[in-house]
Protein backbone atom coordinates (compact mmCIF):
# COMPACT_ATOMS: atom_id res chain seq x y z
CA UNK A 1 0.00 0.00 0.00
CA UNK A 2 2.89 2.31 0.78
CA UNK A 3 4.28 1.78 -2.69
CA UNK A 4 0.91 2.67 -4.17
CA UNK A 5 0.70 5.89 -2.12
CA UNK A 6 4.23 6.91 -3.06
CA UNK A 7 3.53 6.17 -6.72
CA UNK A 8 0.53 8.51 -6.46
CA UNK A 9 2.75 11.17 -4.84
CA UNK A 10 5.20 10.81 -7.72
CA UNK A 11 2.41 11.15 -10.26
CA UNK A 12 1.11 14.29 -8.52
CA UNK A 13 4.59 15.80 -8.49
CA UNK A 14 4.79 15.22 -12.24
CA UNK A 15 1.52 17.17 -12.47
CA UNK A 16 3.23 19.99 -10.61
CA UNK A 17 5.86 19.98 -13.34
CA UNK A 18 3.10 20.59 -15.87
CA UNK A 19 1.82 23.37 -13.62
CA UNK A 20 5.27 24.99 -13.60
CA UNK A 21 5.19 25.07 -17.36
CA UNK A 22 1.87 26.96 -17.22
CA UNK A 23 3.30 29.43 -14.69
CA UNK A 24 6.11 30.24 -17.11
CA UNK A 25 4.07 30.19 -20.33
CA UNK A 26 0.62 31.31 -19.19
CA UNK A 27 -0.21 34.30 -21.35
CA UNK A 28 -2.33 36.08 -18.72
CA UNK A 29 -1.80 36.76 -15.04
CA UNK A 30 -4.87 34.65 -14.24
CA UNK A 31 -3.31 31.62 -15.97
CA UNK A 32 -0.19 31.89 -13.84
CA UNK A 33 -2.20 32.35 -10.65
CA UNK A 34 -4.45 29.39 -11.43
CA UNK A 35 -1.32 27.28 -11.90
CA UNK A 36 -0.10 28.41 -8.48
CA UNK A 37 -3.48 27.40 -7.05
CA UNK A 38 -3.05 24.00 -8.73
CA UNK A 39 0.27 23.79 -6.87
CA UNK A 40 -1.63 24.39 -3.65
CA UNK A 41 -4.36 21.82 -4.27
CA UNK A 42 -1.92 19.17 -5.48
CA UNK A 43 0.35 19.79 -2.50
CA UNK A 44 -2.58 19.19 -0.15
CA UNK A 45 -3.10 15.80 -1.76
CA UNK A 46 0.63 15.04 -1.59
CA UNK A 47 0.74 16.01 2.08
CA UNK A 48 -2.25 13.79 2.94
CA UNK A 49 -0.67 10.85 1.10
CA UNK A 50 2.70 11.39 2.78
CA UNK A 51 0.91 11.68 6.13
CA UNK A 52 -0.65 8.28 5.45
CA UNK A 53 2.69 6.74 4.46
CA UNK A 54 4.59 8.11 7.44
CA UNK A 55 1.72 7.77 9.90
CA UNK A 56 2.29 11.32 11.05
CA UNK A 57 -0.97 13.10 11.84
CA UNK A 58 0.85 16.47 12.02
CA UNK A 59 0.96 16.41 8.22
CA UNK A 60 -2.86 16.56 8.18
CA UNK A 61 -2.59 19.85 10.08
CA UNK A 62 -0.09 21.14 7.52
CA UNK A 63 -2.50 20.17 4.73
CA UNK A 64 -5.37 21.90 6.53
CA UNK A 65 -3.44 25.18 6.88
CA UNK A 66 -2.31 24.81 3.26
CA UNK A 67 -5.89 24.55 1.99
CA UNK A 68 -7.10 27.50 4.08
CA UNK A 69 -4.29 29.90 3.17
CA UNK A 70 -4.32 29.06 -0.54
CA UNK A 71 -7.87 30.46 -0.61
CA UNK A 72 -6.66 33.71 0.98
CA UNK A 73 -3.90 34.05 -1.64
CA UNK A 74 -6.45 33.54 -4.39
CA UNK A 75 -8.72 36.23 -2.91
CA UNK A 76 -5.74 38.62 -2.62
CA UNK A 77 -4.99 38.08 -6.29
CA UNK A 78 -8.55 38.63 -7.46
CA UNK A 79 -9.13 41.71 -5.29
CA UNK A 80 -5.80 43.46 -5.65
CA UNK A 81 -3.85 42.29 -8.65
CA UNK A 82 -6.39 41.29 -11.25
CA UNK A 83 -8.65 43.60 -13.16
CA UNK A 84 -10.89 42.66 -16.04
CA UNK A 85 -10.05 44.62 -19.17
CA UNK A 86 -13.51 46.17 -19.45
CA UNK A 87 -13.48 47.33 -15.85
CA UNK A 88 -10.14 49.08 -16.29
CA UNK A 89 -11.89 52.10 -17.79
CA UNK A 90 -14.60 52.80 -15.27
CA UNK A 91 -12.43 52.62 -12.16
CA UNK A 92 -12.98 55.70 -10.04
CA UNK B 1 11.09 -3.04 -1.04
CA UNK B 2 13.36 -1.98 -3.87
CA UNK B 3 10.52 -0.29 -5.70
CA UNK B 4 9.73 1.62 -2.52
CA UNK B 5 13.21 3.08 -2.12
CA UNK B 6 13.40 3.85 -5.84
CA UNK B 7 10.10 5.76 -5.59
CA UNK B 8 11.29 7.70 -2.56
CA UNK B 9 14.49 8.54 -4.39
CA UNK B 10 12.52 9.70 -7.44
CA UNK B 11 10.20 11.87 -5.31
CA UNK B 12 13.06 13.52 -3.44
CA UNK B 13 14.96 14.09 -6.66
CA UNK B 14 11.93 15.64 -8.33
CA UNK B 15 11.36 17.98 -5.36
CA UNK B 16 15.03 18.97 -5.26
CA UNK B 17 15.31 19.69 -8.96
CA UNK B 18 11.97 21.52 -8.93
CA UNK B 19 13.12 23.73 -6.04
CA UNK B 20 16.39 24.70 -7.72
CA UNK B 21 14.65 25.36 -11.00
CA UNK B 22 11.88 27.47 -9.44
CA UNK B 23 14.41 29.46 -7.39
CA UNK B 24 16.50 30.14 -10.47
CA UNK B 25 13.48 31.20 -12.56
CA UNK B 26 12.08 33.37 -9.76
CA UNK B 27 15.39 35.20 -9.29
CA UNK B 28 16.10 35.83 -12.97
CA UNK B 29 12.59 36.56 -14.17
CA UNK B 30 12.28 40.08 -15.56
CA UNK B 31 8.49 40.17 -15.09
CA UNK B 32 7.65 40.97 -11.49
CA UNK B 33 4.27 39.21 -11.44
CA UNK B 34 5.70 36.03 -12.89
CA UNK B 35 8.47 36.12 -10.30
CA UNK B 36 5.89 36.45 -7.50
CA UNK B 37 3.88 33.45 -8.71
CA UNK B 38 7.12 31.46 -9.06
CA UNK B 39 8.02 32.44 -5.50
CA UNK B 40 4.62 31.26 -4.20
CA UNK B 41 5.11 27.96 -6.02
CA UNK B 42 8.62 27.75 -4.55
CA UNK B 43 7.19 28.16 -1.03
CA UNK B 44 4.67 25.36 -1.62
CA UNK B 45 7.34 22.98 -2.92
CA UNK B 46 9.64 23.97 -0.04
CA UNK B 47 6.92 22.78 2.36
CA UNK B 48 6.95 19.37 0.70
CA UNK B 49 10.75 19.33 0.98
CA UNK B 50 10.55 19.99 4.75
CA UNK B 51 7.98 17.21 5.08
CA UNK B 52 10.32 14.82 3.26
CA UNK B 53 13.12 15.91 5.62
CA UNK B 54 10.85 14.83 8.53
CA UNK B 55 10.53 18.36 9.90
CA UNK B 56 6.74 18.92 10.08
CA UNK B 57 7.24 21.90 12.43
CA UNK B 58 9.25 23.79 9.85
CA UNK B 59 6.82 22.70 7.13
CA UNK B 60 3.91 24.17 9.08
CA UNK B 61 5.78 27.46 9.62
CA UNK B 62 6.77 27.57 5.94
CA UNK B 63 3.21 27.04 4.75
CA UNK B 64 1.71 29.48 7.25
CA UNK B 65 4.15 32.33 6.71
CA UNK B 66 6.08 31.60 3.53
CA UNK B 67 3.40 30.29 1.22
CA UNK B 68 0.28 31.83 2.73
CA UNK B 69 0.76 35.40 3.85
CA UNK B 70 3.88 36.31 1.88
CA UNK B 71 2.03 35.54 -1.34
CA UNK B 72 -0.84 37.85 -0.41
CA UNK B 73 1.61 40.57 0.73
CA UNK B 74 3.67 40.37 -2.46
CA UNK B 75 0.59 40.39 -4.71
CA UNK B 76 -0.77 43.44 -2.90
CA UNK B 77 2.57 45.26 -3.15
CA UNK B 78 2.74 44.43 -6.83
CA UNK B 79 -0.71 45.93 -7.37
CA UNK B 80 0.37 49.09 -5.53
CA UNK B 81 3.60 49.35 -7.57
CA UNK B 82 1.62 48.95 -10.77
CA UNK B 83 -0.72 51.77 -9.80
CA UNK B 84 2.31 53.90 -8.97
CA UNK B 85 3.89 53.19 -12.36
CA UNK B 86 0.65 54.04 -14.18
CA UNK B 87 0.48 57.40 -12.39
CA UNK B 88 4.10 58.17 -13.14
CA UNK B 89 3.83 56.98 -16.74
CA UNK B 90 4.22 60.57 -17.98
CA UNK B 91 7.59 60.93 -16.34
CA UNK B 92 9.05 57.91 -18.10
CA UNK B 93 11.54 60.03 -19.94
CA UNK B 94 12.91 61.56 -16.76
CA UNK B 95 13.21 58.08 -15.33
CA UNK B 96 15.30 57.00 -18.30
CA UNK B 97 17.71 59.86 -17.88
CA UNK B 98 17.93 59.12 -14.16
CA UNK B 99 18.71 55.53 -14.92
CA UNK B 100 21.44 56.58 -17.31
CA UNK B 101 22.88 58.76 -14.58
CA UNK B 102 22.80 55.86 -12.17
CA UNK B 103 24.58 53.66 -14.67
CA UNK B 104 27.58 55.98 -14.77
CA UNK B 105 27.82 55.88 -10.97
CA UNK B 106 27.44 52.13 -10.73
CA UNK B 107 31.02 50.78 -10.95
CA UNK B 108 32.06 52.88 -7.95
CA UNK B 109 29.18 51.64 -5.79
CA UNK B 110 29.74 48.06 -6.89
CA UNK B 111 33.22 48.32 -5.44
CA UNK B 112 31.80 49.56 -2.14
CA UNK B 113 29.34 46.65 -1.90
CA UNK B 114 32.20 44.21 -2.29
CA UNK B 115 33.94 45.30 0.95
CA UNK B 116 31.22 44.32 3.49
CA UNK B 117 30.38 41.22 1.45
CA UNK B 118 34.02 40.14 1.52
CA UNK B 119 34.25 40.83 5.25
CA UNK B 120 31.10 38.78 5.84
CA UNK B 121 32.44 35.91 3.73
CA UNK B 122 35.72 35.93 5.67
CA UNK B 123 33.85 36.01 9.00
CA UNK B 124 31.51 33.19 8.00
CA UNK B 125 34.38 31.11 6.64
CA UNK B 126 36.31 31.60 9.86
CA UNK B 127 33.24 30.60 11.87
CA UNK B 128 32.72 27.44 9.81
CA UNK B 129 36.38 26.43 10.15
CA UNK B 130 36.17 26.88 13.94
CA UNK B 131 33.33 24.34 14.21
CA UNK B 132 34.13 20.92 15.57
CA UNK B 133 34.08 18.45 12.68
CA UNK B 134 31.72 15.99 14.37
CA UNK B 135 29.00 17.58 16.48
CA UNK B 136 26.48 15.40 18.26
CA UNK B 137 23.79 18.08 18.23
CA UNK B 138 21.67 19.20 21.12
CA UNK B 139 18.64 16.94 20.66
CA UNK B 140 19.80 14.62 23.46
CA UNK B 141 20.10 17.59 25.86
CA UNK B 142 16.63 18.80 24.87
CA UNK B 143 15.13 15.32 25.34
CA UNK B 144 16.75 15.07 28.78
CA UNK B 145 15.31 18.38 29.98
CA UNK B 146 11.94 18.10 28.26
CA UNK B 147 10.17 17.31 31.55
CA UNK B 148 11.28 20.63 33.04
CA UNK B 149 10.11 22.68 30.05
CA UNK B 150 6.37 22.53 30.72
CA UNK B 151 5.51 21.25 27.22
CA UNK B 152 5.98 17.89 25.51
CA UNK B 153 6.79 19.10 21.98
CA UNK B 154 10.59 19.52 21.81
CA UNK B 155 10.37 22.29 19.18
CA UNK B 156 8.03 24.38 21.35
CA UNK B 157 10.23 23.64 24.38
CA UNK B 158 13.26 25.06 22.55
CA UNK B 159 11.45 28.06 21.04
CA UNK B 160 9.57 29.18 24.15
CA UNK B 161 11.65 27.94 27.05
CA UNK B 162 15.27 26.99 26.39
CA UNK B 163 15.83 29.69 23.79
CA UNK B 164 12.87 31.95 24.48
CA UNK B 165 14.92 35.05 23.70
CA UNK B 166 15.00 33.92 20.04
CA UNK B 167 11.23 34.14 19.91
CA UNK B 168 11.30 37.46 21.77
CA UNK B 169 13.67 38.92 19.17
CA UNK B 170 11.65 37.45 16.27
CA UNK B 171 8.49 39.19 17.44
CA UNK B 172 10.52 42.38 17.95
CA UNK B 173 11.74 42.16 14.34
CA UNK B 174 8.15 41.87 13.10
CA UNK B 175 7.14 44.88 15.19
CA UNK B 176 10.13 46.89 13.90
CA UNK B 177 9.16 46.08 10.30
CA UNK B 178 5.66 47.41 10.97
CA UNK B 179 7.02 50.57 12.65
CA UNK B 180 9.24 51.10 9.60
CA UNK B 181 6.26 50.87 7.27
CA UNK B 182 4.07 53.08 9.46
CA UNK B 183 6.76 55.76 9.57
CA UNK B 184 6.36 56.11 5.79
CA UNK B 185 2.99 57.80 6.20
CA UNK B 186 -0.72 57.52 6.74
CA UNK B 187 -2.77 55.25 4.54
CA UNK B 188 -4.48 57.14 1.76
CA UNK B 189 -8.19 56.43 1.79
CA UNK B 190 -8.60 53.98 -1.06
CA UNK B 191 -12.09 53.33 -2.31
CA UNK B 192 -12.51 49.68 -3.04
CA UNK B 193 -15.32 48.11 -4.95
CA UNK B 194 -17.88 46.47 -2.69
CA UNK B 195 -17.28 42.72 -2.48
CA UNK B 196 -19.32 40.57 -4.79
CA UNK B 197 -21.68 37.98 -3.24
CA UNK B 198 -19.22 35.14 -3.78
CA UNK B 199 -16.44 36.82 -1.81
CA UNK B 200 -18.94 37.86 0.82
CA UNK B 201 -20.10 34.27 1.27
CA UNK B 202 -16.54 32.91 1.22
CA UNK B 203 -15.49 35.37 3.92
CA UNK B 204 -18.45 34.38 6.08
CA UNK B 205 -17.55 30.70 5.78
CA UNK B 206 -13.78 31.01 5.95
CA UNK B 207 -13.27 33.50 8.79
CA UNK B 208 -14.74 31.30 11.56
CA UNK B 209 -12.75 28.35 10.18
CA UNK B 210 -9.52 30.36 10.24
CA UNK B 211 -10.23 31.43 13.82
CA UNK B 212 -10.89 27.81 14.84
CA UNK B 213 -7.73 26.48 13.14
CA UNK B 214 -5.67 29.27 14.68
CA UNK B 215 -6.89 28.38 18.17
CA UNK B 216 -6.27 24.70 17.43
CA UNK B 217 -2.68 25.34 16.29
CA UNK B 218 -2.03 27.41 19.41
CA UNK B 219 -3.37 24.65 21.64
CA UNK B 220 -1.74 21.72 19.85
CA UNK B 221 1.68 23.47 19.93
CA UNK B 222 2.27 22.17 23.44
CA UNK B 223 2.60 18.56 22.29
CA UNK B 224 2.71 18.50 18.47
CA UNK B 225 3.77 20.77 15.60
CA UNK B 226 2.04 24.10 15.99
CA UNK B 227 2.57 27.16 18.12
CA UNK B 228 2.35 30.92 18.31
CA UNK B 229 3.83 31.87 14.94
CA UNK B 230 1.71 29.44 12.97
CA UNK B 231 -1.45 30.29 14.92
CA UNK B 232 -0.66 34.00 14.58
CA UNK B 233 -0.24 33.86 10.85
CA UNK B 234 -3.47 31.89 10.37
CA UNK B 235 -5.25 34.47 12.53
CA UNK B 236 -3.49 37.20 10.53
CA UNK B 237 -4.77 35.55 7.34
CA UNK B 238 -8.30 35.92 8.72
CA UNK B 239 -7.54 39.64 9.13
CA UNK B 240 -6.19 39.85 5.58
CA UNK B 241 -9.32 38.15 4.24
CA UNK B 242 -11.53 40.62 6.10
CA UNK B 243 -9.47 43.55 4.81
CA UNK B 244 -9.77 42.20 1.26
CA UNK B 245 -13.53 41.87 1.67
CA UNK B 246 -13.71 45.56 2.50
CA UNK B 247 -13.98 45.35 6.27
CA UNK B 248 -12.14 48.02 8.24
CA UNK B 249 -11.28 48.26 11.90
CA UNK B 250 -13.81 50.50 13.63
CA UNK B 251 -12.27 53.93 14.18
CA UNK B 252 -12.66 53.63 17.94
CA UNK B 253 -10.36 50.58 17.88
CA UNK B 254 -7.83 51.83 15.32
CA UNK B 255 -5.98 53.99 17.82
CA UNK B 256 -4.78 52.89 21.23
CA UNK B 257 -6.47 49.43 21.34
CA UNK B 258 -4.75 48.42 18.08
CA UNK B 259 -1.39 49.65 19.30
CA UNK B 260 -1.73 47.79 22.60
CA UNK B 261 -2.48 44.57 20.68
CA UNK B 262 0.54 45.16 18.43
CA UNK B 263 3.01 45.48 21.31
CA UNK B 264 1.33 42.97 23.69
CA UNK B 265 3.54 40.07 22.59
CA UNK B 266 6.85 41.85 23.00
CA UNK B 267 5.87 43.59 26.23
CA UNK B 268 4.60 40.39 27.88
CA UNK B 269 7.90 38.75 26.96
CA UNK B 270 9.87 41.64 28.46
CA UNK B 271 7.78 41.66 31.65
CA UNK B 272 8.34 37.90 32.07
CA UNK B 273 12.07 38.36 31.38
CA UNK B 274 12.35 41.08 34.05
CA UNK B 275 10.32 39.03 36.54
CA UNK B 276 12.51 35.94 36.06
CA UNK B 277 15.64 38.05 36.55
CA UNK B 278 14.18 39.68 39.67
CA UNK B 279 13.46 36.18 40.96
CA UNK B 280 17.18 35.48 40.85
CA UNK B 281 17.11 33.25 37.78
CA UNK B 282 18.64 33.89 34.39
CA UNK B 283 16.88 35.83 31.63
CA UNK B 284 13.70 33.93 30.66
CA UNK B 285 14.62 30.86 32.72
CA UNK B 286 11.19 29.70 33.86
CA UNK B 287 10.74 27.73 37.09
CA UNK B 288 9.69 24.21 35.97
CA UNK B 289 6.56 24.22 38.12
CA UNK B 290 5.09 27.28 36.39
CA UNK B 291 6.73 26.88 32.96
CA UNK B 292 3.61 25.44 31.38
CA UNK B 293 1.44 28.39 32.44
CA UNK B 294 4.06 31.00 31.50
CA UNK B 295 4.50 29.48 28.04
CA UNK B 296 0.74 29.42 27.53
CA UNK B 297 0.36 33.11 28.44
CA UNK B 298 3.35 34.06 26.26
CA UNK B 299 1.94 32.09 23.33
CA UNK B 300 -1.52 33.64 23.56
CA UNK B 301 -0.24 37.23 23.61
CA UNK B 302 2.36 36.45 20.94
CA UNK B 303 -0.33 34.94 18.69
CA UNK B 304 -2.57 38.00 19.03
CA UNK B 305 0.34 40.39 18.40
CA UNK B 306 1.69 38.46 15.42
CA UNK B 307 -1.78 38.30 13.87
CA UNK B 308 -2.34 42.04 14.36
CA UNK B 309 1.13 42.90 13.03
CA UNK B 310 0.74 40.70 9.93
CA UNK B 311 -2.71 42.11 9.13
CA UNK B 312 -1.37 45.65 9.66
CA UNK B 313 1.58 44.87 7.38
CA UNK B 314 -0.88 43.83 4.72
CA UNK B 315 -2.86 47.03 5.12
CA UNK B 316 0.35 48.83 4.21
CA UNK B 317 0.44 52.03 6.14
CA UNK B 318 -0.84 53.42 9.39
CA UNK B 319 -4.65 53.39 9.63
CA UNK B 320 -5.79 56.94 9.92
CA UNK B 321 -7.84 57.31 13.09
CA UNK B 322 -7.35 61.01 13.76
CA UNK B 323 -9.30 62.21 10.73
CA UNK B 324 -12.99 62.92 10.57
CA UNK B 325 -15.29 60.28 11.91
Amino acid sequence: METFYLALVFFLLLNLGAGMWRVLQGPTAADRMMAAQLFGTTSVAVLLLLGQVEGDSALHDVALVFALLAAVTAVAFVRRAWSEPEKEHDSK
Amino acid sequence: MEALSLLQWLIDGLIGIGLLWLAWRALFCPELFKAIVLFIAFGLLMTLAWVRLKAPDVALAEVAIGAGLTGALLLSSWAKLRGFDANKGMGAREKNSEQAEQKTKRPFFHGLYAIPLLLMAVGLGYGVLQLTPYATGLSAVVAENLDASGVSNPVTAVLLNFRAYDTLLEIAVLLLALIGIWSLGIRPSVREATPDPVLDLLTRFLTPLLLLVSAYLLWVGAHAPGGAFQAGSVLGAAGVLLILAGWRLPLSLAGLPLRITLVAGVSTFIVVAVLTMLGGAQLLAFPPSQASLIIFVLEITATLSIAAILAALFLGSRPDHSEKI
